[in-house]
């Protein structure tokens, strides 16, 4: 009789068990559900975010760019039919007009590209930065064949990365490092691919005015510029989106300086191929 | 003959149409410009009179436009028997690659973004001028 009770209590034990472990599973199962809601939700919102974003700077593009066409191609107007009724302090005016809307248009197509990177989708491809820095460097001198400049770049700087925003990147770069030498009898730039420890990083060496690392804390931030804009134009939209473009591709980028001894700009990029063969 | 044809702008923009007209002006293109001041306009211009009227040399189309937009029109005219060879031109202040492959899908021949500062907006007028106006019988 004892042991029969036993039996049965063990039984009624287990199903009590069996009943709770049931409850337990459902109610992971329920919050699962949920979870994936939430995320289909949350991934709606962020599309939605996104597609308002490319609208804004669709509309940027094109209707702040309208006026400024007007400011500008009207002063000029003036200048072109009725300069002779102006002194030289009134044409003077109507040209900073016109520099001033330049450079506000330089400000809003600076802004755009920003704006396009944080929207962009990433393709991932092998990209060699050796090409595409050659190509750079190549339309810098074009533009300016008055300039005497040289440029060095191993031959084996190859990275895995979005072609579109690695070549926006690295005409920033050597953009800068072009624009901060242009002092200098010769331009010199190297860019190298170096080992440091497991990591393989890509240098961007100038010989220009350099910069103080003091200020390194606002660098890479939007508008920030280190240098005034009468010896060096400028809009200080160029690293902030350098810095996104690695942002986005996981990686690190850096900088180091010193006044009047050149820069040099370092981006680390994880090579997926590379680390798997290591 | 006398008389160079016409261009045709279209642009809503009263501003832009001063513009363009005076960046014409600067590169000597002399055609009369006959402006539509939107796709509306324009497609009545194109078609709607009692006799076919005489087609432009040149179509000059903004994107933008209320109503009708250039995109529209530029499907029309190229739908059209009469119209679908006509040169167009797009003008537009949209440097969005999107809006550059819509165009030439829809049979757009030449695109060209205004840019902000006007020097290199005559520019752009130039060279076009030079590429779709060359043919024209010369005034005499
Ligand atoms: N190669 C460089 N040498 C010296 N200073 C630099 C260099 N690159 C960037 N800087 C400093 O960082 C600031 C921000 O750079 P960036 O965002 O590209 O703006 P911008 O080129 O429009 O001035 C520059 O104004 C300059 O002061
Ligand atoms: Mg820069």
């Amino acid at each position: 009789m004892e042991s029969w009770l036993l039996i049965i209590r063990n039984v009624h034990d287990e199903t009590i068990l069996y009943e709770q472990l049931n409850q337990a599973l459902q109610e992971i199962r329920k919050l699962n559900a949920s979870l994936e809601q939430k995320v289909k939700d949350r991934t709606r919102e962020l599309e939605a975010t996104n597609r308002e974003l490319e609208a804004f700077a669709y509309s940027v593009s094109h209707d702040l760019r309208a006026p400024l066409r007007g400011i500008d191609g009207f002063s000029l107007a003036l200048l072109e039919k009725y300069g002779d009724q102006l002194d030289h302090k009134g044409k003077d005016y109507l040209n900073r007009i016109r520099a001033a809307t330049r450079k506000m248009g330089s400000l809003i197509d600076d802004i755009l590209s920003l704006s396009r990177i944080a929207t962009a989708s990433l393709q991932k491809k092998p990209v060699d930065i050796t090409v595409m820095s050659r190509d750079i460097f190549q339309s810098l001198r074009e533009k300016e064949p008055e300039r005497a400049a040289e440029m060095h770049i191993s031959d084996d700087v190859k990275v895995t990365g979005d072609p579109g925003l690695l070549r926006v990147a690295m005409q920033n770069l050597i953009d800068n490092a072009w624009k901060f030498s242009s002092q200098q009898d010769v331009i010199r730039i190297d860019i190298a691919r170096e080992r440091n420890g497991s990591e393989t990083r890509i240098a961007i060496r100038d010989n220009g005015v350099g910069f103080n690392m003091k200020y390194y804390n606002k660098l890479f931030t939007m508008f920030q510029r280190l240098h005034s804009g009468r010896e060096f134009p400028g809009t200080g939209i160029g690293l902030a989106t350098v810095q996104r473009i690695v942002n986005r591709h996981s990686g690190r980028l850096w900088a180091e300086s010193e006044v009047g001894k050149g820069s040099a700009f370092y981006m680390v990029l994880p090579d997926h191929t590379e680390t798997s063969q290591e | 003959m006398n008389k160079k044809k016409h261009i045709l702008l279209v642009e809503d923009n009263r501003d832009d149409v001063d513009l363009t007209i005076m960046a014409l002006e600067k590169c000597d293109i002399v055609n009369e410009v006959k402006v539509a001041r939107d796709g509306d306009e324009a497609l009545s211009m194109l078609y709607d009179t009692e006799e076919e009227p005489e087609l432009p040399v040149l179509v000059l189309l903004d994107i933008n436009m209320p109503k009708i937009n250039g995109f529209e029109v530029l499907k029309e005219i190229r739908g059209n028997e009469r119209t679908r060879r006509l040169p167009v031109v797009i003008l537009t202040s949209s440097r969005e690659v999107q809006d550059i492959h819509r165009g030439y899908d829809l049979g757009a021949n030449s695109y060209i973004r205004k840019p902000v500062g006007f020097e290199s907006f005559v520019e752009a007028v130039r060279n076009l001028g030079r590429y779709w106006l060359k043919w024209n019988e010369s005034p005499v």
